[in-house]
């Protein structure tokens, strides 16, 4: 009698197995596979608790891209429901400083009141990182506080440039102040605003170009603002970041040799940089059934860059590519892409979601705790 | 520091009676007011019963002019 093999299931999951599991797949007209799985009691015998060693030696960060406006990069060994928390963090729960109030004394500029009022909310400014960050508070109370409430100042007059020749018809030249811009807004630091927010620190809008009205002579705006910190979850002015937004890694996987002009083909039904040409090598050619043979030398597709992938899936609606090519994503590989607003760094603002997720969890578990008590 | 001549009524304890169309004090500044001509862009001042023209330029299309209060807005 052969000896007792233990039951499939009772084995630890093989390497291809786990790919599987790990990948959504991406077919002509479906997506599969989308529910991750790795949670306690799904497969027999294989132990899925969540614990911090685990976590940590699974967990990976990349950076593609680290600038002011644009940091990109990858979270490996997460799960949506954390990489999803971050993205709903940067957009709605890190404080910004944006103008909240408008008092305008006189506009007599094309351009209504209360539209005035909305284009100037939306304009982001920037500042002293130690005082946006360790000295101005929400405002609580109805009095503005130096610690609470920025106030800034727009008074602009349109004039005829008599300087101009009087066929002038560019307005920019036949008038002063004909466009009103971002950069005409004053900073009056108040009270202790000045240790935080004087010469490099001062409160300006981050785009100095923005333009906010145009007007003709005569015509004027004279109005002061009072800004405040809040949160996108309010007003999506205070939201810190333009965009923030993750996409999971795409895996192209072809299964069989695509060779010669279907190769070309192939490649161009991607972006540029996802899929290479190479040279099938004789060692290749004389393999049986690798399904090169005889074709030494020609072009064969490999995919060299999945990472760029728009996942368009345009190879699957050519005939020749079926059953050659197997498309999807991984499941726990998270690009990042955030574009700050300019308030923030981007990198800066990732590290800052990560502050806020863990002081609501702190916040939680003191919760729980009263509850068992 | 008021910038208009327009004050607010304030029914004063014991006098009751409030003559109407009558502002008091103020009655012949009042009712003097100042409009801006939509045709040339002047300002144009009118009595109580005077022709609703300007006399710059004779244009019939005369404009109330904005408050000189301050007004607030939400940047919303
Ligand atoms: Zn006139």
């Amino acid at each position: 009698m052969a000896p007792s093999t233990k039951a499939q299931w009772a084995q630890p999951p093989s390497k291809e197995e786990l790919e599987r599991r790990n990948t959504v797949n991406i077919n002509k007209e479906t997506v599969t596979n989308t529910v991750s799985t790795d949670f306690p009691g799904h497969f027999p015998g294989e132990d899925h608790a969540f614990s911090i060693d685990r976590f940590q030696s699974g967990f990976d960060i990349t950076f593609h891209q680290n600038d002011q406006f644009h940091a990109s990069f990858s979270l490996v060994g997460i799960d949506a429901s954390l990489a999803n928390a971050f993205r709903r963090i940067l957009i709605a729960e890190i404080p910004t400083l944006a103008i909240e109030n408008v008092f305008i004394t006189n506009n007599t500029s094309v351009i209504q009141d209360e539209v005035l009022a909305h284009r100037l909310g939306l304009i982001p400014f920037k500042g002293g990182r130690e005082g946006l960050r360790n000295f101005l508070r929400f405002k609580k109370g109805e009095d503005a506080q130096d610690y609470d409430t920025v106030q800034l100042d727009l008074n602009v007059t349109c004039t005829v440039n008599t300087d101009a020749s009087p066929n002038e018809t560019d307005p920019l030249k036949a008038y002063h102040n004909a466009h009103v811009y971002a950069k005409d807004i004053t900073f009056t630091p108040q009270g202790r605003q000045e240790q935080y927010f004087s010469g490099e620190d001062a409160i300006v809008p981050v785009n100095p170009d923005i333009l906010i009205a145009k007007m003709r002579p005569r015509q004027t705006i004279e109005l002061s603002m009072y800004m405040n910190l809040g949160v996108g979850s309010d007003h999506s002015k205070f939201s810190p970041v333009a965009t923030a937004s993750y996409r999971l890694m795409p895996t192209i996987k072809i299964t069989k040799p695509i060779i010669g002009a279907d190769a070309q083909k192939f490649a161009n039904c991607f972006p540029e940089g996802v899929i290479g040409l190479e040279k099938v090598s004789k060692k290749e050619a004389g393999q049986r059934g690798s399904g090169y043979e005889g074709h030494a030398g020609e072009l064969k597709a490999v995919v060299v860059d999945p990472m760029r992938d728009t996942v368009s899936r345009e190879c699957l609606r050519h005939e020749e590519f079926e059953g050659k090519v197997q498309l999807g994503r991984r499941r726990d590989h998270f690009i990042f892409s955030v574009e700050s607003t300019g308030q923030w760094d981007s990198d800066e603002l990732f590290l800052e979601a990560v502050k806020k997720l863990k002081q609501k969890c702190k916040k939680l578990e003191d919760q729980v705790d009263n509850m068992v008590r | 520091m008021s910038r208009e001549g327009y004050q607010v009524p304030t029914a004063s304890a014991g006098s009751g009676a409030v003559a109407r169309g009558s502002t008091g004090m103020q009655d012949t500044r009042s009712s003097i007011m100042s409009y801006l001509c939509g045709d040339c862009g002047g300002s144009v001042h009118l009595g109580k019963d005077s022709t609703v023209a300007c006399p710059h330029c004779a244009g019939r299309v005369l404009y109330k002019e904005r408050t000189k209060r301050m007004v607030q807005f939400e940047a919303r």
